[in-house]
């Protein structure tokens, strides 16, 4: 199960990382 | 005001369609009689897989082509297919890393050079080059014209991917949902959830890149406002 653990935290965490960065990144160029 | 309605439901039915998968993947579906509970990550690969190679790169060739054709030229094409490539190389990333955790216990190995695997690596390279080309032009027509024919180029690069596993002899496995036939080979809860997790990552790509959109429109926005106000100050330099 570990594999399976690995497998789906990279891909929802690194997508939910991925929109992270775009909010950060509208928030920086707004001020 | 159904433009209206689908843009303020595409957050909400996309969190919903990716909660379902995550709990169907992970709790409802039963396990494979052969690959075991490792089968729940092909609720996430081939997914994730598909928005990457087809509906990302596809959407900023498709743009690219928009641009560089006279009668839809407009630098709105040329903002969309910089932003899909953007969440494209996201996604080309989560598909290596989801395939090779999968291919561990699989397989045995991380990685192969195999053709299928190698050839998304090399769409993944050729992604963020075009980033890196982008930054490399300041002029802003140039930039979108030369992006946009690398753009096209490079997307020479996915039927070789999608054909990868008929052409070669590799390690990756064919067509698994469905037989030469058209016949689907995947059933009941595991069909829909695989079902699910493609319209969820789709719908993820879309706002996604709407998101994207809006941050590129906004960027542009405030670096206008910032030469405009450095070359007010000049001219007042000039008055005094």
């Amino acid at each position: 199960m570990g594999y399976v653990a690995a497998g789906y935290s990279f891909a929802f965490g690194g997508l939910a990382l991925y929109a992270l960065s775009i909010w950060w990144r509208g928030r920086r160029a707004k001020h | 005001m159904i433009k209206q309605l689908s843009q303020r439901l595409l957050g909400p039915v996309t969190l919903l369609c990716l909660a379902l998968t995550f709990w169907l993947g992970l709790w409802v579906t039963p396990p494979d009689r052969i690959q075991g509970n490792l089968v729940r990550l092909l609720y996430v690969h081939p997914a994730v897989a598909w928005v990457a190679l087809y509906v990302s790169f596809g959407t900023a060739t498709i743009a690219s082509i928009l641009y560089l054709w006279k009668r839809t030229r407009s630098f709105t094409m040329d903002r969309i297919a910089h932003c899909a490539m953007e969440v494209s190389v996201v996604f080309i990333v989560l598909t290596l890393i989801t395939g090779s955790i999968w291919g561990r216990p699989t397989w045995g190995v991380w990685w192969a050079w195999d053709a299928r695997l190698t050839s998304t690596a090399i769409l993944g390279v050729l992604a963020v080059g075009y980033l890196a080309l982008r930054r490399a032009n300041d002029d802003s027509t140039l930039r979108a014209r030369r992006s946009a024919v690398f753009a096209i180029l490079s997307a020479i690069n996915v039927p070789i991917i999608h054909f990868s596993v008929q052409w070669w002899k590799t390690l990756h496995q064919g067509a698994t949902v469905f037989t030469s036939n058209r016949q689907l080979l995947v059933h009941g809860s595991m069909a829909w959830t695989l079902l699910l997790s493609f319209v969820g990552f789709t719908l993820l790509f879309f706002w996604l890149l709407r998101a994207r959109y809006r941050l590129e429109v906004l960027r542009e926005s405030t670096q206008q406002m910032m030469l405009d106000e450095a070359l007010l100050l000049r001219q007042r330099e000039g008055v005094m």
